[in-house]
């Protein structure tokens, strides 16, 4: 794990992190089906090949990473992992499939799909959705954002094979296609359990891509505007955050169907109300949860550790079985979950991660030192100036960085000596990514296909959301919070051109 | 500290397009405002199309996938996004049909963005620009 050794290709690094897991467990071949119980979506039936899949350490290790990361110390209740969540989407996605069938032959159109579940589309449909989150490391999406900026995934991005795919669907494939899951695949599923599944195509619908165009509906179930993973994670964060948000799935379920669209068989949808359902649910989500600015003070939090724990390898290793990581490649996130990171008991790393550790266990956090937002930013450099230098920080993390050490460096020497280069975080949002490329509607059969946009402005709502609830922070130790501010105020003005109307940032900052 | 060099992000590129475009029609028509029609499908179209002449490496920032129905470029997407949250480009209300260059983006061109492209590239924005122009329904 060092990060200082020549490292193997990304795909190499994924099988070795598979070989790790794997090591010590024993696996058998299931007795026969399960049923999981799930707050969210009741009784839940696992056919036997899927229990073995669900038994292994690939799988297990989803148990210990919450589904929406440090969430749970604003929402008490979020404490929902990926594990379940990766239950609900195999069982939402087989409800798809399912009214896309009743649809059809309603509708009388034939579909030849298979619905077995031990083998065919169906059997494959259910085993991709139960594997298409684990490729997600520590603190799900929060570390997402930091080592999707590192090295060789940031070359797998520029593939036009995998250009469409966020980090965590990349490693969940490379997971899934790894030479020692395949092995233990084709030994237990296809051999112990008599499922004839071929690995390849659960890989590829991972991914939301399927080499049947045909059957490329089944991808769109797996990765498209409306796909099972949304319907589960709206309703299942909704309901863990304890927010009263609806999305009528069974609604949802009696308007999918598909249709040819150029030579592809896709998903498409009957009425576009389902989708505005999703849409406003999931936009409420991001506004009031995922961007939350105490949720985006935690991720910075993480990230503070991480880059600590990068630039000191020596004294701040994490530890795991049989060895350490260091954060310096995308794999060395996976090695860890929220559960081991946070919570061993004597901790682990130097005198800065302890400090860190101990902010987390007793909820010490960082606090708001400025807001930067078009309440705070003097009116006429909000609108004629535009943003794009401070949302390029975004872009580029070592510009961004560079800011965070200056707003260090400009501090009086008392507070400077306080604290370190880390504990000034400038935290800027992103735009919230909504998928539009597959969202198609088709009011009924034969009748043409549309895209969403000449429905209603799908894309064009989420941008005027983001607009009005963006904002960005700045965060730091609560004791050094004013000296922050101000330093800050400095760098930015230099920076970005942005000046800053300070009392009403300081009454959003309770400064 | 040494500072560490911006990089040409597609978001640059994408309001460099814009701006030069703008430029251009103010030159052709006298017009001060660029403002055209288009869904964000109907962009991903038109840069897909300029995409695929080797002239323009610099349209190399936007990877369309090669699967799927049809191609689409996360970056081009979200670039129209970013640049309309930062103020650069915005779209008419009610029903968002139309985009509009704000004078921003000029400026932002002018002060920041001109000096980070070589003569080759400004060329080549140059020509997308008018390019583009043609493609689209100015209003």
């Amino acid at each position: 794990m060092d990060a200082s050794i020549a490292q193997p290709a990304l795909a190499e690094r994924v099988n070795q992190f598979v070989e790790w897991l794997f090591d010590g467990y024993k696996p058998i071949v299931p007795k026969g089906p399960k049923v999981f119980n799930d707050a969210l979506l009741g009784n839940l039936l696992f056919a036997k090949q899927e229990v073995a899949v669900i038994d292994t350490p690939v799988m297990q290790r989803l148990r210990r990473i919450k589904q929406t990361g440090l969430v749970y110390y604003v929402f008490p209740s979020a404490t929902h992992s990926r594990f379940e969540h990766s239950l609900g989407v195999a069982t939402i996605a087989e409800r798809c499939f399912n009214a896309i069938l009743d649809r059809s032959r309603v509708e009388g159109m034939q579909l030849n799909v298979d619905s077995d579940r031990t083998k065919g589309d169906l059997a494959h449909l259910r085993m991709a959705a139960l594997l298409h989150d684990v490729g997600h490391g520590l603190c799900s999406h929060a570390s997402e954002q930091i080592y999707q900026q590192l090295s060789d995934l940031r070359d797998f991005k520029k593939e036009p094979a995998y250009v469409k795919n966020n980090p965590g669907e990349i490693l969940s494939y490379l997971i899934v296609s790894s030479k020692r899951f395949r092995q233990w695949f084709d030994e237990y599923v296809v051999r112990g359990c008599r499922a004839d599944l071929d690995l390849d195509v659960i890989a590829k619908l991972i991914l939301g891509k399927h080499d049947d165009p045909d059957r490329w509906f089944l991808a769109n179930i797996i990765s498209s505007a409306y796909d099972a993973d949304k319907l589960d994670y709206i309703a299942r964060d909704s309901y863990y955050c304890g927010l009263a948000l609806t999305v009528d799935v069974p609604r949802f379920m009696s308007m999918i169907s598909t249709e040819k669209y150029n030579g592809f068989r896709v998903l498409v949808l009957r009425n576009y109300v389902p989708l505005e359902q999703i849409l406003f649910s999931k936009m409420t989500l991001t506004g009031s949860v995922y961007q939350h600015q105490k949720v985006k003070c935690l991720d910075s939090m993480l990230r503070s550790m991480v880059g600590h724990i990068i630039e000191n390898p020596k004294q701040a290793v994490v530890p795991i079985r049989s060895g350490f990581v260091t954060f310096a490649d995308p794999v060395q996130y996976l090695y860890t979950t929220d559960d081991e990171f946070f919570w061993q008991p004597n901790g682990f790393g130097d005198e800065y991660i302890r400090g860190m550790l101990d902010r987390f266990r007793n909820r010490d956090l960082f606090v708001r030192c400025l807001e930067i937002s078009r309440r705070t930013v003097r009116k006429e450099d909000w609108n004629e100036k535009g943003r794009q230098p401070l949302i390029d920080l975004n872009e580029q993390p070592n510009l961004l960085e560079e800011a965070e050490e200056e707003i260090h460096k400009r501090l009086p020497p008392a507070q400077r000596s306080n604290c370190g280069k880390h504990d000034i975080r400038l935290s800027i949002p992103g735009v919230p990514n909504i998928k539009t490329e597959n969202a198609l509607i088709q009011t009924g059969k034969g009748s043409k296909v549309q895209r969403i946009e000449e429905y209603f402005p799908l894309e064009q709502w989420t941008d005027a959301y983001a607009h009005n609830k963006w904002r960005s922070y700045v965060y730091a130790p609560r004791e050094i919070a004013p000296a922050v501010r101000d330093a800050a105020i400095s760098v930015l003005a230099d920076r970005t051109g942005l000046e800053f109307n300070v009392d009403i940032s300081n009454q959003a900052c309770h400064l | 500290m040494t500072t560490a060099q911006p990089a040409i992000l597609p978001d640059h590129v994408l309001g460099a397009v814009l701006a030069l475009a703008q430029k251009r029609l103010q030159e052709k028509t006298g017009k001060s405002r660029l403002a055209f029609r288009s869904h964000d499908f109907q962009l991903q179209e038109i840069f897909n199309g300029l995409r695929k002449n080797d002239k323009y490496p610099i349209l190399n920032a936007f990877v369309f996938s090669d699967s799927g129905p049809e191609p689409y470029s996360p970056a081009l997407n979200e670039s129209v996004s970013r640049l309309q949250l930062s103020g650069l480009i915005d779209r008419e209300n009610p029903d968002y049909e139309v985009v509009f260059v704000r004078p921003a983006a000029n400026r932002f061109f002018d002060e920041v963005l001109k000096n980070r492209f070589d003569p080759s590239e400004t060329a080549q924005l140059n020509e997308v620009a008018s390019k583009f122009l043609e493609q689209v329904s100015t209003v």
